[in-house]
């Protein structure tokens, strides 16, 4: 008898372990696509870079081949090296993952640092480490092409031909404009929805009579909570945008009107996070300051908030990392076109609008997507570790 | 108060008066001012009911301009998302969105609500210390992570297995876009919902219960299947309807899976799918006209299903609360 209880016990506890190695495979998955398609591209240079890359067309100044340009001894052996031109290449892969020739080393006197743009030909353009090279012409000789490669490109620069333009590129690839727009949302909504949060919670909290109209309050502001992004996306372009639009500020979706709509997600959160440590600090304190004559709003501003700090602390961290994960209503407000130069009063993509866009189009760009994740990743885990270490203080503070 | 002409009252004591009553102003300013905060913050959820409602029905009562009037039975029925032979049309049906949507995130709590719970009574009964403190940290870890990346990872990885998989069964799939991979990515989000929740209700349950169940002999797993989870059902319940109603307004994530599918109900597990929101992401690039204003529309029953949802399930619960097992 017991035998076969023990068995079902033993199934039943299996069935618990189950369970939780599949939450664990879940993230276990995530974690692993993210850091094998993403940690590869993860660089500095991809957070100062540009997304659009710029195109230029240039022509030497001087036709003759460099005659101190030798191929330097400690240049890597992956570098195909032309003499002629002082100009290393390799075959590289760009950040959405097509197969480019990237300039891995200039010579200093290379006569290919002093080119001018064909379409104007008093303004000079060089090219740099890095640059992708797309098409070389030559006035005696057929074109050299990216899709033939870069040993095909250096032959065709060592048969002595006489360069007729160079056509290259930037690496473009980058999310600095989806990075500053990120940063700017976060400032803007913390600059707003903070102040509001907490005047709400300490007027919830500290202040109003307990009847009917608070409570009802309470039940609207919370009513929020429920409410999906999606619907918040409708809300700021029909209330948000053309707000900024009378005010004259914008003319379209912007990143004024983005703040705005995640001020108005946020503020559930930050008012239920402020509440609840201000919950946590104890009558007497207020009660303390009150007999030593101070009134209310003494109590509050000197003696309550500064104890809340912690807690307040917390709602920021909450509310940075919905700030960087929030798609779908920034999606509507903000519009979905990636953007370099960012201004405030123009439409630009966040770093999770930017891998909506890139994983909608055709095709999708999954490895510079997984780069983005990974940086967001990274970003939330830190500010998990800080609402941990803040509620911690919060508990030790209030005991 | 005869006196008080002989002997002057020290100067200091009319500025505490006065002192006072700057703070007794202080006070009621700071206070109406606290207060209208306040009735700032309550007053968006209105603005949101206000004005996405009558965008939203804007397509019914006017002609469009010329191209007449949405119909709103049609709306609420139809099986084709503008149907007719032109783009020139308001036959737009949502009916089939609305059975798309249900389904979906029926599906995928057959996953995550099993799944869910049973990490939870693994997290607050059955794992060692260590490792229900490892567990616990795995579903706040998956809490955190935002919609999109749960949509990229679905897309990058289980688009292709579906696809090899569809293959394999023999049926077609349009490179994996499916309702299968709607159902996973939805139920891989509403796990850490479902599993926070059940842990603190099964917490809860009353240790006397446990110990009368042991005192008559039943094991400790009996107990924790039998006795423990029984009597946290009303809170485990209460987290299946949380996730519920984000699994229905969940956008980003799905429209990356969804395949956009123009005309239905799809229950195809293989076969391309559309949700009332995947429908709302659609085409962002135009920014006027019905077919921009037919978003709100979409909204508003978005909303109408979420509360409908919640009130059915509310109603449920509270009648297998009352059964005691």
């Amino acid at each position: 008898m017991y035998k076969k209880r023990n068995m079902l016990d033993g199934l039943a506890k299996g069935f618990t372990y189950l369970g939780a190695l599949t939450a664990t495979f879940f993230l276990g998955i995530i974690l692993y696509f993210i850091m094998a398609n993403g940690l590869g591209r993860f660089n500095l240079a991809l957070l100062t870079s540009d997304y659009h890359a710029q195109y230029f067309n240039g022509r030497p100044l001087r036709f003759e081949a460099c005659e101190t340009c030798e191929r330097p001894d400690d240049l890597s052996d992956d570098i195909l090296y032309a003499p002629q031109y002082g100009l290393g290449l390799s075959d590289t892969r760009d950040r959405g993952g097509n197969t480019v020739i990237q300039v891995t080393y200039m010579h200093p006197d290379s006569p290919l640092h002093n080119l001018v743009n064909t379409n104007n030909l008093n303004q000079p353009v060089t090219i740099a480490i890095d640059t992708v090279i797309t098409r070389i012409s030559y006035t005696d000789h057929p074109t050299s092409l990216t899709r033939r490669g870069a040993a095909s490109m250096i032959s065709d620069l060592e048969s002595g031909a006489t360069i007729y333009e160079v056509s290259f590129s930037t690496v473009g690839g980058g999310i600095r404009g989806s990075l500053i727009t990120t940063l700017i949302l976060i400032g803007l909504t913390l600059a707003m929805v903070m102040p509001l949060g907490i005047a709400t919670a300490i007027y919830l909290c500290e202040l109003a009579p307990i009847n009917r109209v608070t409570s009802t309050l309470r039940s609207l502001i919370e009513t929020l909570t429920g409410v999906p992004s999606i619907i918040y996306g409708l809300l700021g372009i029909s209330v948000f945008v053309p707000l900024t639009i009378r005010l004259n500020l914008t003319r379209g979706p912007s990143l004024i009107a983005g703040a705005m709509t995640l001020t108005v997600i946020l503020l559930p959160v930050v008012i239920r996070t402020t509440e609840e440590a201000l919950k946590t600090i104890p009558k007497d304190y207020r009660l303390a300051s009150l007999a030593l004559g101070a009134n209310t709003t003494q109590t509050v501003g000197k003696v309550v908030l500064p104890n809340a700090i912690p807690g307040i602390m917390t709602a920021v961290f909450l509310a940075i990392g919905r700030i960087i994960g929030e798609s779908a209503a920034l999606i509507f407000v903000l519009g979905t076109a990636v953007k370099d130069q960012v201004r405030i009063q123009e439409n630009s993509t966040s770093l999770a609008v930017h891998i909506w866009s890139m994983m909608t189009d055709e095709p999708a760009n999954i490895e510079l997507s997984s780069t983005i994740a990974l940086l967001i990743l990274i970003v939330v885990l830190i500010l998990n570790i800080g609402v941990k270490l803040t509620v911690h203080q919060l508990k030790r503070k209030t005991g | 108060m005869h006196t008080q002409t002989d002997t002057p009252l020290p100067t200091k004591l009319p500025n505490i008066k006065a002192s006072s009553k700057n703070r007794r102003i202080q006070d009621t300013l700071i206070k109406g001012l606290l207060l209208a905060i306040a009735l700032l913050s309550a007053s968006f959820i209105i603005l949101i009911a206000v004005f996405v409602t009558t965008r939203g029905i804007i397509p019914f009562i006017t002609d469009n301009n010329q191209l007449g009037r949405v119909d709103v039975v049609g709306f609420l029925t139809g099986r084709v998302w503008l149907g007719g032979a032109t783009f020139i049309s308001t036959a737009y049906g949502a009916g089939y969105l609305i059975v798309n949507t249900l389904y979906v995130v029926f599906l995928s709590l057959l996953v995550s609500f099993p799944v869910g719970v049973l990490t939870a009574l693994f997290i607050a009964k059955i794992a060692p210390a260590a490792l229900s403190h490892a567990m616990r940290t795995i579903v706040e870890l998956l809490a955190s992570i935002p919609s999109i990346v749960y949509g990229l990872v679905a897309a990058g990885v289980f688009l292709p297995w579906i696809h090899s998989l569809a293959r394999a069964m023999g049926t077609q799939s349009s490179g994996g876009n499916s309702t299968f991979a709607v159902v996973i990515v939805l139920a891989m989000m509403s796990l850490p919902t479902i599993t926070a929740v059940s842990e603190v209700a099964i917490r809860s349950v009353d240790k006397n219960l446990e110990h009368a169940s042991l005192a008559l002999g039943a094991s400790p797993t009996q107990t924790h299947f039998k006795v423990v989870l029984a009597a946290a059902k009303s809170g485990i319940f209460a987290g299946a309807i949380l996730a519920v109603g984000r699994a229905l307004g969940e956008a980003t994530a799905v429209s990356l899976v969804a395949g956009s599918s123009r005309s239905g109900p799809n229950l195809g597990l293989f076969d391309i799918t559309a949700t009332i929101t995947s429908t709302m992401l659609e085409g962002m690039k135009e920014t006027s006209g019905i077919d921009y204003d037919i978003r709100f529309s979409l909204g508003v029953l978005l909303m109408a299903v979420i509360l409908i949802t919640n009130f059915l399930l509310n109603f449920i619960k509270r009648k297998v609360g009352k059964i005691h097992v």
